[in-house]
């Protein structure tokens, strides 16, 4: 399975791909939502990990623009944020976010557990 | 005994004469005294006019704006900042009843809604509220009943500006925010690299790198729980903190938490008893999470301030109105020189420093938030060396 990782954090960035790799996943990275646009459209993932405040475009803008793309608008997506309110975490839900981290409230290996089971629902379609 | 003859020692003509100069000398002193009565009047008179006039200037200079309602609820005076803070004339208010009133401008609406609000709740005879006109404006109005003899004479209304204080606690808000959130990435960053240590991902350790690695974590953990409860209360600040209430039973919301909290009543030792209702209580809506919130910080305290296998009993009841938490526990109690300060943020009682350092001094303050948002209200029994009993109820839907 594939995993792009859209994260502003340099050290967060290397623990989760580092983490995420070592479970046998293949992962890319991407420092910003920009350049993370540019890598969706460039190699389409089978799930995107997804920050929400980064500079130059948000998590959420981010999302926005997938969904005027045929290839990009189904890619399953887990929210890794810093924040957490329930209105930010309604809105994502409505755009179709497989889940929502807040990354101070959750370990690396429950973040692979949720990968699992996307890998899994992907499996089962 | 003298015989005075009339007439005999005084000719009729003087005498009339004498009587003419005596009406005349009385009519002069009647005179003198009016004019007296009259001088002094007018000196009363002007003498009220300066004392009015040096009132009505200071009323008129006053930094708060001022209305004056007779008992009929007629506007009898206001000053210019009433007229700067509604965006009223003076000439359209004078005379009229302030609850009929019927104005385009939403300054005057808003602040007769906030006074019939008072009126309804009768909460004091002072009654104190804060009202924000416009984008900007925060004004804190306080109504006092005027009493003359135990007699309504109307009430005066103080509109108090605000709006600085309130900015500078909205940038402080805002600090704390940004702070907290700006601190979460580095926090996760050491949960992260401490957990992926701690699970070998970087190479084996030795059973002490371990331990000391463990503990770093726990700390880490603790920091995490502060700044969360700094961003809960920024959101309290901000009036963001409750979100989407449903209908629940708040036994669900016990039990719950309870079972949430099995790990540290067994690290303690503590009998938990929960006294259930014997009949289905009325739902209530809340907002789960934070309802959960305030359950955990109130069982969290009685577990963590009382000793080895204290006892706690928990019950849920209905009264008129209400569903009704109460908690007891055989803790160290709250000193009673402080027991006025226990819902202040920050705030931690003088002998649970000494038995517990760890502690933010926000839990009480933000739980007590949390239950008068849902129109609720928190009290507490306390007694130091014996035990706290904290009650708190949720009106039903």
């Amino acid at each position: 399975m594939k995993i792009l990782l859209i994260e502003d954090d340099k050290l967060l960035r290397e623990l989760l791909s580092k983490k995420i790799s070592k479970c046998g996943y293949e992962i890319e990275c991407a420092c910003d939502g920009e350049e993370g646009l540019k890598m969706l459209q460039q190699n389409i993932p089978d799930l995107l990990l997804l920050d929400i405040i980064m500079p130059r475009k948000s998590g959420f803008e981010v999302m926005v623009e997938m969904k005027k793309y045929d290839n990009l608008k189904n890619v399953p997506i887990i929210i890794v944020s810093n924040s957490g309110q329930p209105v930010e975490i309604d809105r994502a839900r409505q755009m179709g976010v497989k889940d929502w981290i807040v990354k101070t409230e959750f370990d690396l290996d429950e973040v692979i557990d949720k990968i699992k089971k996307i890998e899994e629902e992907k499996i089962v379609k | 005994m003298e015989i005075i003859e009339l007439g005999k020692n005084e000719p009729q003509a003087c005498s009339e004469a004498q009587l003419a100069q005596i009406r005349d000398e009385e009519f002069r002193k009647i005179r003198m005294a009016f004019l007296n009565i009259l001088e002094d009047t007018e000196d009363a008179r002007q003498g009220a006019v300066k004392e009015k006039n040096k009132t009505l200037t200071i009323v008129d200079n006053l930094t708060d704006g001022v209305l004056v309602l007779d008992e009929n609820n007629r506007i009898e005076l206001t000053n210019p900042l009433v007229d700067i803070f509604l965006k009223q004339k003076q000439e359209n208010l004078l005379g009229k009843n302030i609850f009929k009133i019927k104005s385009k401008k939403s300054e005057l609406s808003s602040l007769v809604a906030l006074l019939k609000s008072g009126k309804k709740n009768k909460i004091k005879n002072i009654f104190r509220k804060e009202l924000l006109l416009g984008d900007k404006l925060y004004l804190e109005v306080t109504t006092v009943p005027l009493e003359e003899n135990n007699n309504n004479r109307g009430t005066l209304i103080i509109l108090h500006d605000v709006s600085r204080d309130k900015f500078i606690e909205t940038i402080k808000t805002e600090f704390v925010s940004i702070a907290a959130h700006q601190l979460r990435t580095p926090l996760s960053a050491i949960k992260w690299t401490l957990k992926m240590m701690l699970d070998g991902d970087i190479g084996k350790i030795t059973a002490e790198q371990k331990d000391l690695l463990e503990k770093t974590y726990q700390s880490n953990e603790r920091m995490i729980a502060l700044i969360n409860d700094l961003l809960n209360v920024t959101r309290i600040e901000e009036g963001r903190f409750l979100y989407k209430p449903e209908p629940m039973q708040m036994e669900d919301i016990v039990d719950t938490v309870i079972n949430n909290s099995e790990e540290i009543l067994r690290m303690k030792k503590t009998k938990l008893k929960f006294n259930k209702p014997k009949e289905l209580l009325p739902e209530v809506l809340v907002d789960k999470e934070k309802m959960s919130m305030v359950v955990q910080n109130l069982l969290e305290n009685a577990i963590k301030y009382t000793n080895l296998e204290a006892e706690i009993d928990i019950s849920l009841e209905k009264t008129d109105k209400d569903v009704l938490f109460k908690i007891k526990d055989s803790g160290v109690g709250i000193p009673k020189e402080q027991q006025e300060r226990i819902f202040t943020k920050f705030f931690r009682g003088s002998n649970v420093i000494k038995m517990e350092t760890d502690g933010s001094g926000l839990g009480l303050y933000t739980t007590k938030n949390i239950v008068e948002s849902h129109s609720g209200k928190i009290w507490f029994d306390s007694e130091e060396g014996k035990g706290t009993t904290f009650y708190f109820t949720v009106p039903f839907i």
